[in-house]
């Protein structure tokens, strides 16, 4: 049994093994490239692992602390393709920390183990583990530059991310006290067992909701708690960036779709109280981070706020689920579908700005002024990727909407999808700008900006699922729909 | 935040956020908090009145005042300090912490399997082998580079 236990495990665990060698590989090796080499094959061998798990019936392991299921082990796959692009895409980068390749490959490395065990976790107490395992290494991360902006960029990331798990802790806290349980299928059962009138009289149960929808809100980046986004990711190195806008953001929905749909979607008028919640929450967040970032001038803050409009969206299919109380898959795989589509977008499009700034030493949108003659392809690139992220076809963001707010307006939701689509009206504006720049305006100098083989492939890849998505979306569709069938039944 | 976990916890086990208090119509959770009350306003009172104690006893005159310099210390035992207070500590000091914390954890954990270990039987020993062998790896990376030597 435990050997079985283990064998579910192997995607974690090789990916563990690696990291740790890669610490160790660089205390005894000069020739640094092969800690590429080493942490590129420990994500290909562990992402060889997940996928030889695929079309497993789910499987509750270590006593019902994770569960092995399809749903966890796309997330898995989405963290390793993540990490993998973004391990591709620091080579350009690396020059600016040259001294501590190991520690930065093994820490992206150990966030990922940390994001892959928290799609999986079935158990409040390894949702917090799990999570505080990504954070940590995500807070040295970010602070990795060491000048001041980075500094102050990890230690603003690490006091608010302190302050959102104590949230966290409090909301499961309330929780387990009025339920006894941690494990997500036994406070369902335990919820469903109370007559309404009870839960309706206890508000610990609602501020614990409450609180835990604020703990993952951090995560996720969705208003109010978004504060940090733009410093950190103005100040964080761009392949942290990248990281922290891909994958610390899909690791988050992961989370709070499971807890959600299985803890607090146990009776339909609670499910549909959080499903308001969260169609509120949305409807700001998406407002926010649009109107804000209209009057960004540096691309990264302008990202950064991009991505919280993002997660806006997201948070609309998350509504959506709720409002739908079970009856109805499409919300849910229709977040998945927009979270893969996203990954590869927003991906693509910090890539391209690793390549470009790496070259100006600027993050100013102004300095990408004719870029189209300076880097043709890395401006190809860059425009695929912001047609995408505005929702325009061919693209994935296209198909990603649609999937999502078609599962909105059939669930009620006819006021937020409005919103939502005004919403990406506004974003065309300053995406859009930035593609004005790049292909209008002339050159400030002639230069070539210069970029590595590994930086094209993990572009190229990018571009390549980008149009992949969205043009042929039904096989991936497909795979989000095996990945929530495990929903279905609870 | 641990302490909210022990109230939570210490509150549940005392039946006050227990779920039978949440049947329709219960007041039982208002008369617990009814309880808490009275403790805090017995508390505040319990304060005032120590503070007025020496007050009252001085003003009468009962309490004498022979103040003197070992009287009014604001030690009243251990070494007397030397020189400024405000010392700067090496920060190599942390290194020491940190690596003495995770050692530490280790031999904390190897107790317990230690005393079970033939009950845990092998898997008890590759689980154990596997956790030394991922401190290690610390272990020599701090060494490595350096972080034990005091230059």
């Amino acid at each position: 049994m435990i050997l079985k236990e283990l064998q579910l495990l192997t995607p974690e665990l090789s990916l563990l093994v690696f990291a740790l060698l890669v610490i160790m590989l660089d205390l005894f090796i000069k020739q640094k490239k092969v800690l590429v080499v080493v942490s590129i094959a420990g994500i290909l061998v562990s992402a060889g692992f997940t996928l030889s798990l695929w079309g497993i019936h789910a499987t509750d392991i270590l006593y019902a602390m994770l569960s092995v299921d399809q749903y966890a082990l796309l997330f898995k796959l989405i963290f390793l393709v993540a990490a993998g692009l973004v391990i591709l895409a620091s080579q350009d980068y690396i020059s600016k920390f040259a001294q501590f390749q190991s520690e930065y490959y093994a820490l992206v490395l150990i966030s990922a183990l940390g994001m892959m065990l928290m799609a999986a976790a079935q158990d409040l107490i390894a949702v917090y583990v799990s999570l505080e395992l990504s954070s940590i290494s995500l807070y040295v991360l970010a602070s990795f530059l060491k000048d001041q902006k980075s500094t102050e960029a990890g230690l603003k990331y690490l006091l608010l991310g302190a302050v959102s798990s104590a949230v966290l802790l409090y909301g499961m806290a309330l929780v387990f006290g009025l339920t006894g349980h941690t494990c997500m299928p036994c406070i369902a059962d335990s919820l469903k067992g109370m007559p309404i009138s009870n839960i309706m009289q206890s508000p610990a149960l609602l501020m614990g909701l409450i609180l835990i929808v604020a703990g993952f809100g951090f995560k996720i980046a969705s208003v109010p708690f978004q504060m940090w986004v733009p410093d950190v990711y103005e100040g964080a190195p761009t392949p942290v960036t990248a990281y922290l806008s891909v994958a610390s953001k899909a690791a988050g929905f992961a989370v709070i779709l499971r807890v959600l749909f299985v803890v607090f979607g146990a009776t339909a008028w609670l499910s549909q109280d959080w499903g308001l919640l969260i169609a509120v929450l949305s409807a700001i967040t998406m407002m926010v981070g649009n109107v804000v970032a209209l009057s960004q001038s540096n691309i990264k803050r302008m990202f950064g706020y991009s991505s919280i409009a993002q997660a806006g969206y997201l948070m609309v299919g998350l509504a959506a689920v709720g409002m739908a109380a079970g009856s109805d898959a499409l919300g849910r795989s229709g977040l998945l579908f927009f979270l893969m589509s996203y990954t590869f977008t927003n991906l693509g499009a910090f890539i391209a700005i690793i390549a470009i700034s790496n070259k100006l030493n600027s993050d100013q949108i102004e300095d990408y002024t004719g870029m189209s003659k300076r880097a043709p392809l890395l401006a190809i690139a860059l425009t695929l990727c912001l047609v995408s992220l505005t929702g325009l076809p061919p693209t994935a963001g296209l198909i990603a909407k649609i999937y999502i707010f078609n599962g909105a307006v059939n669930h009620g939701l006819l006021w937020l999808v409005i919103i939502a689509v005004i919403n990406s009206v506004i974003s065309a504006f300053y995406y859009f700008r930035i593609v004005k720049v790049m292909w209008m305006g002339a050159p400030a100098s002639e230069e070539k900006v210069p970029s590595t083989w590994a930086l094209r492939v993990a572009l190229s890849l990018c571009c390549l699922f980008v149009l992949l998505l969205g043009v042929l979306p039904a096989g991936f569709m497909g795979i989000a729909q095996a990945a929530v069938k495990i929903f279905t039944g609870s | 935040m641990p302490s909210d976990i022990f109230a939570c916890f210490f509150f549940f086990r005392h039946g006050i956020l227990s779920p039978q208090h949440f049947e329709p119509g219960a007041f039982t959770v208002l008369a617990d908090y009814g309880y808490v009350g009275i403790l805090l306003v017995a508390a505040i009172l319990f304060t005032i009145l120590l503070l007025l104690i020496p007050l009252t006893l001085s003003l009468l005159g009962v309490v004498p005042r022979k103040s003197n310099p070992v009287k009014t210390s604001t030690y009243e035992c251990g070494l007397e300090t030397i020189g400024k207070t405000w010392v700067q500590f090496n920060f190599r000091y942390y290194l020491f912490a940190i690596l003495f914390v995770a050692l530490d954890v280790l031999t904390i954990f190897l107790y317990p399997w230690a005393v079970n270990l033939r009950g845990l039987g092998l898997f008890g020993f590759i689980a154990m082998v596997a956790f030394f062998i991922i401190l290690l790896v610390g272990y020599v990376y701090a060494w490595r580079k350096g972080a034990l030597e005091w230059k």
